[in-house]
């Protein structure tokens, strides 16, 4: 009973931590856009944010409320549970079950397709240091699959319809997703569901693209070569939707990202800044030092809420 | 600015005088009579310029705290929120204008594919004018260096 009273507890805090800390981002996550930085540092934000909620539910609860029922509960005390952790344990459980689901739906289903998309398909060779596979016609034109073995399909019609210099800068923008891990992020998002995280997500899509774009692109030539692929491939019909644990080239808005590229010069990505990751240290820093001096405290205020919970 | 999508729809109608005053408090934020009729842009007389910002408050468009005698108006939408509503009260009337469903949707399909060819065309046209450009006056924004290392893969 003690044990069962304690995975309620810890469920219950779970999940209203999550919802709040959700809730919360999903309404204020639009005051980035107010954030003059490179597009990488918006994509990395953006991501932050996004999981921020599930990464603080999880770390709350297992540094606060275990430890509190574990140290603070007396075990003999024969309580019952009401029904309030009971209803918000099994929530807690019903939404890591549907992330889960989520999450093995999706890689299943993008193990289905890609693993079509490479039937037949042959290694291509080129100078780019990505994997890269030559896929049929009818396939996507160019996509980034697989998280760790990241791999790059080429459809016949792509190699047909690019330049050589325009494949080999299309190869390097998803080179920098692969760097950046963009495909186990979309997995990450799909574990964690919430209302009004649609838009984030999208808003991260479109930053993750441009910052690719950025990172692919080092001179005026690359910028056209790599708008010109963009418009090229965007003209290819696209047969069936990508699954979700995918990167396609031809993602966001194509208009947005080709003029932002023939408007490229070198002052234009000097002036934007990576915001230092530096930036980050101190507020975790102090977070923590807090967290071990008050850590007695803090366990008895969240004993007391749990108590409160239960009855 | 142009907003073309305004009319025509459920949202509400919006007159050239609303949209430019609509307009001026998207830049401003928030504004009263006087301080919009200050800017100078606004030829308008003082009560029309009220009357105006009193029917878009009736319309649901901005909302308004009283100031000494005055009111401050505040657009209850953004720009883009606003043309929103109205592209989606378009196609809710162009889906629900046919005696079959299917038809108006195709009609739609039809309309953006050709609207993406046009602005693909269009891109592509900016393109070419731009390669143009660095073949004639030199790489503007080239970094040296790089231009350097990438000069044997260029055709």
């Amino acid at each position: 009973m003690f044990a069962l009273r304690g995975i309620a507890v810890s469920l219950t805090f779970f999940v209203l931590v999550y919802c709040f800390l959700s809730a919360l981002v999903a309404v204020s996550w639009r005051w980035l856009k107010w954030l003059h930085a490179t597009e990488q540092s918006v994509a990395d934000l953006l991501f932050l944010l996004r999981v921020l909620p599930l990464c603080a539910s999880i770390v709350i609860t297992a540094a606060f409320v275990v430890p509190s029922f574990q140290i603070l509960e007396p075990r003999t005390a024969d309580e019952g549970t009401g029904i309030l952790p009971v209803a918000l344990g099994v929530a807690a459980l019903a939404l890591i079950a549907f992330g889960s689901y989520r999450v093995i739906a999706a890689q299943m289903r993008t193990s289905r397709i890609v693993g079509r998309w490479l039937e037949g398909a042959r290694p291509l060779a080129t100078d780019a240091r990505t994997v890269t596979f030559r896929s049929r016609r009818e396939t996507p034109p160019l996509t980034l699959v697989g998280m760790r073995k990241p791999r790059v399909l080429v459809s016949d019609s792509t190699v047909e319809l690019l330049s050589r210099d325009e494949l080999l800068i299309a190869l390097k923008h998803e080179l920098a997703h692969i760097r950046s891990c963009d495909n186990l992020k979309k997995l990450v998002f799909r574990f964690s569901p919430f209302p009004g995280m649609a838009k984030l997500e999208a808003a991260w899509s479109q930053a993750a693209e441009l910052a690719a774009d950025d990172a692919a692109v080092s001179n005026l030539n690359d910028a056209v070569d790599l708008a010109s692929a963009l418009v090229k491939l965007s003209r290819l019909i696209p047969v069936e939707a990508a699954p979700a644990c995918t990167v396609g080239f031809v993602t966001g808005s194509i208009g947005a990202r080709v003029a932002r590229l023939l408007a490229w010069s070198e002052s234009g990505k000097q002036r934007a800044r990576d915001i230092p990751r530096w930036f980050a240290v101190p507020p975790v820093a102090v977070a923590l030092i807090c967290a071990i001096v008050a850590y007695g405290p803090v366990l008895s205020l969240t004993h007391e809420v749990t108590e409160w919970l239960v009855r | 600015m142009r907003f073309s999508i305004f009319g025509s729809t459920s949202t509400p109608q919006l007159g050239p005088f609303e949209q430019q005053l609509l307009r001026e408090l998207w830049v401003r934020g928030d504004a009263t009579v006087r301080e919009l009729l200050d800017d100078g842009k606004l030829r308008q007389a003082y009560t029309t310029v009220m009357t105006t910002l009193d029917r878009l408050y009736k319309k649901g468009i901005l909302d308004r705290v009283a100031e000494g005698r005055a009111f401050r108006y505040t657009p209850r939408l953004s720009s883009e929120e606003l043309q929103r509503g109205a592209a989606l009260d378009g196609i809710r009337q162009l889906l629900g204008s046919g005696d079959t469903s299917s038809l108006p949707l195709s009609y739609l399909v039809e309309a953006l594919s050709a609207h993406d060819v046009e602005l693909l065309d269009e891109l592509q046209l900016l393109i070419e004018r731009k390669r143009r450009e660095i073949k004639a006056g030199g790489i503007k924004g080239q970094d040296p260096m790089v231009l350097g290392s990438n000069a044997k893969d260029r055709r």
